[in-house]
């Protein structure tokens, strides 16, 4: 369904596209949201409280995980999940070179070391081959992403775990909705992850997170860690701060205000994917064979057994800087996802990488430009994106 | 004694926000349908970070996601890291040594003042080894540690100060607010604070430029504020979302009156059990330098009878840190070998904390005061 935009402009300027906008959503969400909000209020505890367990529940129900925990980000929920799947100091985890930055910073933050190797050539999923070739000695895990729109090649990838005896844990963060074999992303290893930065396919009012895992003692770790280590009951229960420090944790709550706005949205998420897919379909149908316009992602189809859920269109294209510039120039915003590899990050020199070790992921990060797709977006935006987008190419709309 | 007319007082007060839950409900709905459409680290931080510098003429404020984050993040740009010794209180909240050992360094345990509750300066110095990086003293409770001990201290032997002052927002001691005495502080932010919010989150107080640039990329994975997605060091994330920053600058307004309705409450507690001390439960002075009104905690041989007592009375205490925290599972395999901390332990057998927060009315205040007196009639004279 279409909603109208809220935002206005000046006149004679076109109107301004933004990369991301749920204000006319929040707003038809404001009814529930408001009666989740009274409900925290009258319990009186804001952080790891009723409404927090509740959120727990509707997305285990939602997911078909066992477990679920909500933690204040998707990163922290990184960090918990790989010390509980049990990672030890100086253990390595492979990881893509193509990423967001907490797929690699959360396995050095929770005492591990990154290895990256290379994405496959088209669909930016961890390539199993390049993974293989990656394995030491010290190799304990791998650390497969689901990035964009689509799963990574999570058979390929079980086969090398099961072959080098390493441990699954998937970076799911961005996959809410993604499902492999009828199996949600995040549930086919030891855990998986889900964000809930505002702009996510289920995106809160600030930062949020949360772990699934089909594995009791897995879940039971991290909320552990997520409260200080404290064992005993913590969730919705205020004199569990005083509880035994069992393990050395972090504070990783999460925040009711958040589970209230997850909750109300979580009611339409799945009519939010479908819109999300009807936009998807609108931009490639225009986009495709657009010269300048390298790939478009409707063009691979979804890995075998699983779906596809438009969270981030990415786009392959050529001049990319320019063609961001021209798109903003226009008032339409754009982002690059991401404009260096991981292993390119300054924050990753000391590993001692250069331009050339991973092709794909470079060639993928010199060319990605993502286009505004979110459920409030009309079409006619998604058409002056495709308008402006071709002019650019061909001086010319089609 | 009859039945009190009153019903059970709570320790954790679920009616903190009570007055503002309109005010709540509308920035709730103006962050989520403004035009702007931000969400974390927007304007409304930056404009409770100023706040909040300038109430305490401190050089910079940067929030983050709580205050332990502030820990660690703090920790982080000190680049404190293995091989690292962080000489840190016996007795206090788990953060204290968790976000070390997080930090790949190791806490090292001082025993506390037995009277104040925080670190003792003199323990602390004789833990100093070629190793120790850090400092780390906190203020528990209501009372500030020594911190002019503890900032002669540094200076002297040449390590870092960090104050934390988590749960100290409106202390001062000579004149200088908590949190300033370090060469970074903090506040948390967490509901039952002197400055509590309804969600999780905090901030880092600091004079050094620096560090507050430091903490200010590690807050937000490394990235500098201008490019996004380059990452030029490991960072965490722990950011600031906007509702509750707008949340927090509805609130500084009030937050004097509140800490002075806090000041009140806890100074009657103080006269209504001076002298209780002869009878064996020792309070908080009335006031004082270096006093801020978080917890207000007495120590009492006969903690878990005084705990039934009030219960059976209708008043809900609690007992914070009913271990020290070489003591704790978690930090045991830390601790120094044969090391012992009998100021810690004591206090870990004899604290109990009463309820003390804004809404308490005079009548509740009243009737906690009566039954902890009442107690004494009975256990008295046993110390």
């Amino acid at each position: 369904m279409q909603k109208t935009p809220s935002a206005t402009h000046s006149p004679g300027a076109p109107v301004p596209i933004p990369f991301f906008d749920q204000a006319a959503s929040f707003q038809d969400h404001w009814e529930g949201i408001r009666k989740h909000l009274d409900d925290v209020l009258d319990n009186g505890k804001f952080s790891h409280g009723a409404k927090v367990a509740e959120l727990e529940d509707r997305l285990a129900d939602w997911t078909g995980a066992r477990h679920v925990v909500a933690v204040n980000s998707g990163t922290d929920a990184l960090i918990l999940l790989l010390r509980a799947a049990g990672l030890e100091p100086g253990d390595e985890v492979i990881v893509p070179a193509h990423s967001f930055i907490a797929t690699a910073s959360s396995v050095v933050l929770a005492g591990g070391i990154p290895v990256f190797a290379d994405i496959e050539e088209h669909g930016h999923g961890l390539d199993p081959r390049a993974a293989d070739a990656a394995v030491t000695a010290r190799t304990r895990m791998i650390m497969p992403v689901h990035l964009f729109d689509r799963m990574a090649d999570l058979r390929g990838l079980g086969a090398v775990a099961r072959r080098h005896g390493l441990t699954v844990v998937e970076d799911s963060a961005e996959a809410i909705g993604m499902r492999m074999d009828g199996v949600h992303a995040g549930l086919h290893g030891a855990g998986g992850v889900l964000s809930f930065f505002p702009a996510k396919t289920l995106g809160g009012i600030g930062d949020g997170g949360a772990v699934l895992t089909g594995d009791e003692s897995v879940a039971e770790t991290v909320r552990m860690l997520c409260h200080h280590g404290r064992g005993g009951r913590t969730l919705d229960n205020f004199p569990g701060i005083s509880n035994p420090t069992v393990v050395p944790g972090r504070n990783s709550k999460m925040d009711d205000v958040q589970a209230a706005v997850l909750q109300a949205k979580l009611t339409t998420l799945d009519a939010d994917i479908g819109r999300r897919a009807e936009l998807a379909e609108r931009y490639d149908a225009r986009l495709r064979g657009v010269p300048g316009v390298r790939d478009v992602p409707g063009s691979l189809p979804p890995r075998r057994g699983s779906n596809r859920v438009s969270y981030v269109h990415l786009l392959q294209v050529e001049d990319r800087d320019a063609l961001a510039a021209h798109l903003a120039a226009q008032g339409i915003e754009t982002e690059i996802y991401y404009p260096i590899p991981l292993h390119l990050q300054p924050c990753f020199a000391h590993l001692g990488h250069r331009p050339g070790d991973f092709p794909h992921a470079e060639a993928a990060c010199a060319a990605a430009l993502a286009v505004p797709l979110y459920p409030d977006l009309p079409d006619e935006h998604v058409d002056r994106v495709c308008d402006e987008l071709e002019r650019f190419y061909t001086g010319r709309p089609r | 004694m009859t039945a009190p007319s009153i019903t059970t007082i709570p320790f954790f007060s679920p009616e903190l926000f009570e007055r503002d839950r309109d005010v709540l409900l509308g920035i709730v709905h103006a962050v989520g349908t403004g035009r702007d459409q931000k969400f974390i680290l927007g304007e409304r931080t930056a404009r409770l970070e100023r706040a909040l510098a300038a109430r305490i003429g401190a050089g910079d404020a940067v929030a983050c996601s709580s205050g332990t984050s502030a820990l660690t993040l703090i920790l982080a740009a000190m680049d404190v890291g293995p091989g690292d010794e962080v000489v840190v209180p016996a007795f206090g909240c788990a953060p204290l040594a968790a976000t070390v050992i997080d930090a790949g360094a190791r806490p090292v345990f001082a025993d506390i003042d037995p009277v104040r509750l925080t670190a003792d300066p003199a323990a602390a110095e004789s833990l100093i080894t070629p190793r120790t990086r850090v400092l780390m003293p906190a203020h528990m409770f209501s009372v500030m540690a020594d911190m002019p001990a503890f900032r002669e201290l540094a200076d002297r032997r040449g390590v870092r100060l960090i104050e934390d002052s988590a749960l100290a927002q409106g202390g001062t001691l000579r004149g200088r607010p908590a949190g300033r005495w370090g060469d970074a502080g903090l506040y948390s932010f967490v509901q039952v604070k002197t400055f509590g919010m309804p969600g999780e989150g905090g901030v880092v107080i600091t004079d050094d430029d620096r560090l507050a640039a430091d903490v200010r990329m590690l807050r937000n994975h490394g990235q500098d504020g201008v490019r996004r997605f380059v990452h030029h060091r490991i960072g965490h994330n722990s950011r600031f979302d906007e509702v509750m920053a707008a949340f927090q600058l509805h609130r500084l307004a009030g937050l004097e009156d509140r800490l002075a309705r806090r000041a009140e409450i806890s100074a009657y507690y103080s006269r209504r059990f001076a002298p209780l001390a002869e009878r064996g439960l020792i309070a908080p002075p009335e006031g004082g330098d270096g006093r801020f009104h978080y917890v207000y905690t007495v120590l009492t041989d006969h903690r878990d009878a005084l705990d039934a007592h009030l219960a059976a009375h209708g008043v809900t205490a609690h007992v914070y840190y009913p271990r020290p925290l070489p003591a704790q599972p978690a930090f045991a395999p830390y601790a120094q070998p044969g090391g012992t901390w009998p100021n810690a332990e004591s206090a870990a057998r004899r604290t109990i904390s009463l309820p003390l927060y804004p809404n308490l009315t005079d009548a509740q205040v009243e009737h906690i005061a009566d039954t902890v007196c009442a107690f004494t009639d009975v256990h008295g004279g046993t110390r």
